[in-house]
Order: C-alpha cells, then sequence, then structure tokens
C-alpha cells in the first residue's frame, strides 16, 4: 500500500528550491498540511492531510508551489478559447459549491452573455488570472464565492473578500475603474415541502449540523443558517419531502436522462463527489461511453437516481466519494456507502449487485479515480459480454 | 414502532407475477424503518429492473398512506386510486396488508415486508430490537420499566434465573440478560425491594383476540 502511495502522482507539490520560507501558505493552509520543516527552514507538504484546495499555489509569493488543477497556464488557456466560444467580455468565475446553473448566475449578475469558469473555490483562482483576463479583453469579473461559512474550504471564501478587495484597488489605480470585480455570494440549501412531511426525523437524525428540528404538531424545519448543503437529509427522506438546491431530485433525473440518451455502450455512469474528484476545464477527458453527475457531496447520491439510471439502460454505476476523513460535510460521506451498500444487497437480489460500485478517492491521488473507473469500466465491459453472448 | 423487514425481491415477483398493473402502497405510520414513497418508489424500481430479466413487464403505481391499518382511512383514500388496478402490494406491517384486504375485498393484497414485532430502532447500530409483546398485561411499572417478557430471554416474570452471566445471558452471550438490566434500574431508582414481590404466573386469558376501547 505504502509503495502504491510514492508511486502515485500528488496534485500538490511545494519546490523546495523555489520557497523563500515566507510562510504564507502554511498560516492559509485550513488543514495544517504546510509546515516550516525544522532543520532546512522550507516548507514541506503533508499529503495526506492536504485537501486540495489551493490556496497555498494562488498565494505563494515565490511560486514555489504546484498543482496539477486549475493552474495559471491552465486557466488562461481556458479563458483564451472560451471567450471566443461565448463571445462575450464578461467572466463569471463561480465556485462549484454554491453556483447554482448558468441561467441562476445570470440572474444573480444581471447578464446574459458571460464566459463561465467554474472552479472548486474562487481561493484558488491567483490574481494574476484576474490581471490576464483583463489584458485579453475581458471588461467585467463577477465573482460567486460561497457564504463565508459556507465555504467548504474554511479560508477559500474569506480570502477571496480580501483578495478582491485588494485588486478592485489596484485596477481602480491603473485607471480600469475600482469595480471590475464584482463579488456576489451564494449558498445552495435544503429545501421541504412540509405536505409530504411525516415526521419521521431522520433527517433530525441525520443531518450533520443540527439544522432539521421537529416541530410539534408535526412537520420538520429547517434552520437555513446552519445547513450547508450536503444534501443527506433528502436522500434519506423516506417521504421524499426534501430536496436540495440545484442538485433537485427532478433536475438530476433530467440531466441523467440526457446523458443516457447519447452514450455508447456499454454505458457507464458516474455519480462524484464534486470534492472528490476535480474534473478538467474542459471536461473532455471521459470517454464516449462514460459521462458524470457532480454531486455536492457523495452523500447527496440518491437510491432514486441510482434505479433510475439502470432503468435507464445504463450498463453500470460507479459512486466516488471523498473517504470519511476527508468529508468536506462533516463525514457525511459514510452514510452514502452504507445506503450504497444496502442497495447493492438488494440488487443482488435480482442479479446487478455488480454493476454498482462505491469506491472513496481524493484529487490529490488524481491516477487513483482514474484507475477505480478503469478497472470498473473493465468489469462492465466483461459482463456486458457475458450477457451479449 | 412495528418492525419489519424487505422481504427478498424474488419472493415479491412470484407474489405479483400473474398480475401486470400494481398499485404500491407506502406506510406512513409506524413501520420502522420507515416504509414510505421513497421505498414505494424504491421497491417499483427494483421490480421492474427484476422483471425484466424475468421478462415479465409491470406497470406500477406508486402512492403513500398516512397509516394502513385505519380502515376508514384506507377505504376512503384508497378507494379513488384502484382504477384498473389488478393488485395491491402493501409496504405495510401484516395489520396495514389485512386492513387493505378487508376494505378492498375484490382486490389481491400482497405483504412487501416481513413483519417482526413491536420494538425500537438503534440508530448507531442500525439495528431494531424487541420491546414489547404486547401481554395485555402490562409489569413495566414494577420491573423499573423494562420489560421481562421480551428482554429476558425466557420471557421469566421472576427473575434471575441463575444463568446471567457477566450480564449477559446463557442462552446467547450476546444478548444481554434483561433482569440485570431490571435489577441495574430498580438500584437506580431505590426500589429493590420490588424484586422481593412474587410476581404470579401471567393470566394468559388476559390478552384477548379483542378489546374495547
Amino acid at each position: 500500500m505504502n509503495e502504491q502511495i510514492i508511486e502515485d502522482r500528488v496534485a500538490v507539490e511545494v519546490n523546495e528550491d523555489h520557497c523563500s520560507s515566507c510562510c504564507i501558505c502554511s498560516t492559509l493552509c485550513p488543514y495544517e498540511a504546510l509546515n516550516k520543516h525544522p532543520e532546512t527552514g522550507k516548507i514541506f507538504l503533508e499529503i495526506e492531510k492536504c485537501q486540495v484546495c489551493g490556496l497555498c499555489y494562488s498565494a505563494c509569493p515565490a511560486k514555489a508551489i504546484d498543482t496539477i488543477y486549475y493552474d495559471i497556464d491552465s486557466l488562461i488557456r481556458y479563458l483564451t478559447r472560451a471567450k471566443q466560444e461565448y463571445e462575450s467580455d464578461e467572466l463569471v468565475i463561480m465556485c462549484k459549491g454554491s453556483a447554482p446553473d448558468f441561467s441562476g448566475i445570470g440572474k444573480l449578475f444581471g447578464v446574459t452573455k458571460f464566459i463561465p469558469l467554474s472552479v472548486p473555490c474562487i481561493g484558488r483562482v491567483p490574481e494574476e488570472v484576474f490581471l490576464k483576463a483583463l489584458l485579453m479583453g475581458i471588461k467585467r469579473i463577477h465573482v460567486l464565492a460561497c457564504d463565508e461559512d459556507y465555504c467548504r474550504f474554511q479560508r477559500g471564501s474569506p480570502v477571496t473578500r480580501r483578495r478582491i478587495l485588494a485588486l478592485n484597488l489596484l485596477f481602480g489605480q491603473l485607471g480600469y475603474g475600482t469595480e471590475v470585480i464584482t463579488l456576489n455570494r451564494n449558498s445552495l440549501k435544503v429545501k421541504v415541502d412540509r405536505d409530504l412531511c411525516i415526521a419521521c426525523g431522520n433527517c433530525v437524525y441525520y443531518c450533520p449540523y443540527n439544522a432539521a428540528k421537529l416541530d410539534s404538531p408535526g412537520a420538520v424545519s429547517f434552520d437555513l443558517s446552519a445547513c450547508k448543503g450536503c444534501g443527506l437529509c433528502v436522500a434519506m427522506c423516506p417521504a421524499l419531502a426534501l430536496d436540495m438546491e440545484n442538485w433537485e431530485r427532478e433536475s438530476i433525473s433530467n440531466l441523467l436522462a440526457e446523458l443516457s440518451s447519447g452514450m455508447k455502450l456499454p454505458k457507464i455512469l458516474v455519480f462524484r463527489c464534486q470534492w472528490a474528484v476535480f474534473s478538467p476545464l474542459d471536461n473532455g477527458e471521459l470517454a464516449p461511453n462514460i459521462r458524470s453527475i457532480d454531486l455536492p457531496c457523495a452523500s447527496r447520491v440518491d437510491t432514486f437516481h441510482i434505479l433510475e439510471a439502470f432503468q435507464k439502460g445504463i450498463d453500470g454505476i460507479l459512486i466516488a466519494s471523498c473517504s470519511e476523513e476527508d468529508c468536506k460535510q462533516e463525514g457525511a460521506s459514510k452514510n452514502a456507502q452504507h445506503s450504497v451498500t444496502a442497495l447493492k444487497e438488494r440488487l443482488g437480489q435480482i442479479g446487478l449487485q455488480d454493476r454498482l460500485h462505491f469506491c472513496t478517492v481524493s484529487p490529490r491521488y488524481p491516477e487513483r479515480f482514474n484507475r477505480e473507473l478503469e478497472q470498473f469500466s473493465q468489469k462492465i465491459e466483461t459482463i456486458s459480454l457475458k450477457e451479449s453472448k | 414502532m412495528i418492525i419489519t423487514t424487505q422481504k427478498p425481491l424474488d419472493e415479491v415477483l412470484d407474489l405479483i407475477s400473474p398480475y401486470r398493473n400494481i398499485l404500491i402502497v407506502g406506510c406512513d405510520g409506524c413501520t420502522q424503518p420507515p416504509r414510505g414513497l421513497r421505498e414505494a418508489k424504491t421497491l417499483s424500481q427494483l421490480l421492474e429492473l427484476g422483471g425484466k430479466l424475468r421478462n415479465r413487464e409491470f406497470t406500477f403505481k406508486e402512492i403513500t398512506h398516512p397509516k394502513q391499518c385505519d380502515s376508514y382511512l384506507a377505504a376512503s383514500m384508497l378507494r379513488p386510486q384502484i382504477d384498473g388496478v389488478e393488485a395491491i402490494l402493501s409496504l405495510a406491517c401484516g395489520v396495514g396488508v389485512q386492513t387493505l384486504t378487508k376494505v378492498l375485498p375484490e382486490l389481491p393484497v400482497f405483504p412487501a415486508q416481513n413483519t417482526h414485532f413491536m420494538g425500537a430502532e438503534e440508530r448507531e447500530a442500525g439495528l431494531m430490537e424487541e420491546m414489547c409483546a404486547g401481554c395485555g398485561d402490562c409489569l413495566l411499572g414494577l420491573t423499573g420499566g423494562i420489560c421481562p417478557v421480551t428482554r429476558c430471554t425466557k420471557g421469566l416474570l421472576n427473575g434471575i434465573c441463575g444463568g446471567s452471566r457477566n450480564g449477559k445471558c446463557e442462552l446467547n452471550p450476546e444478548r444481554d440478560c434483561g433482569w440485570i438490566l431490571i435489577y441495574e434500574q430498580l438500584k437506580k431508582q431505590g426500589k429493590l425491594e420490588l424484586l422481593k414481590e412474587f410476581r404470579p404466573p401471567r393470566d394468559y386469558q388476559i390478552r384477548g383476540w379483542r378489546v374495547t376501547t
């Protein structure tokens, strides 16, 4: 196992030669993964603690930290291409954690045409990208960050506020005006249909944030300021009385139908926690028989959607989750594993158990997810071949 | 809570195999774990998938009901739903299944659950344990709020039997000795003298088949 870890490429690395020992990264890191080496005085990274938020990468003044996701070069490459594709000079940079769909974004900022840039955490986007965007001819930059207490990486959202304040001042001095960048905040939370609620108390038990309360005379209500949008209660609600902003049961069903109709055989669908797998910007890396649906947390994975996917002719379903330790939602992901295991047992009764697989991965080791996907694809291909004979 | 477990899908598929249009009725009453609309939909999806592999095609409609054991509610809410329905698959306990049979005598009603007992769920462990046998002669006031009929493996009314080892039952070392639990509880309450009281054998005639409210 240890050998495996050494072999795997890691997502974040510190280049000691460039490190100036300023320690900005270690003061910013929400996970205490970056520390000063007592002998060399340089910063060293404990990769097992790293959650790949990218704050250190965006903040390092010496460019001593490298990351394989959303680095400056790939962001600029994307912007250059997307600017032409979307024919707009307005850029919207949004955090995956709190961004509604594109029409919702437009409403939020009052724009109809814009270049979308979706990243896990705005805090990982360095100043340089904002500057380059202006140089490219982008006139306005809208930033959609999570509410500060909703940030999955704890410090990403507060850092964004300070960074934008400083950038706007700088743009003002340069003569671009002080309002080039506008910052909006958003959070995606639970919705409850009290008419459907049967007051069973499942959500009260499962909510990691104690946001659910059972009122007398018997329907649940949520303290939305406490809700952090994991979606676990939605997946656990036996009455289908709960839903999740932007990850509504119906929108996932619609997406599922759309994806499955265009896939090659054997069809493999991945439900992935958006913090467990970081997708490249162009998302073009998946084979034509594989499609994925991002979830706010693996705990939002709904047995309803898994079965619906099978009904729609999907041959195999892979659930990619963070481990309980890495889970950004107080370990809610472990419940996903329980639900999937229980469902697998029932699928076993009709001979479909091998078509569902749950794995825990982390973006810190990008190859592990690829490996899981490859192994699962091979298994599904074998099953499909056997059945066609 | 009435504790139920799901019947094996094969068995359910066998039960419904002569029919095509099936109404799946969840129960939001006391079945635990809850067998509401989600379970009704899940079951319909699983049966459709299972049916497909057996070359059987079903048309399911899924609804849920506040409590299937209330015959008045069951009749008034289900009557309007049964147009074209050939069979009903109930997610309620055995009481619900029988009530539906009574109020909809023209339709076959099948259980999708096995009903076990009246009990409670230990959420952390996901375990459901029997707590009440419905004996009709409640002793809880004399036994510190712990039922000897269900919690003592042997159902002894005058424990402890002498087979208790380290607080566990001699018949099942995983199971707590009910009478040790009663003893500890009475000790906490300062009521150990209750243990000296002789509890006469149960009058099984009390557990009638019918009571009036």
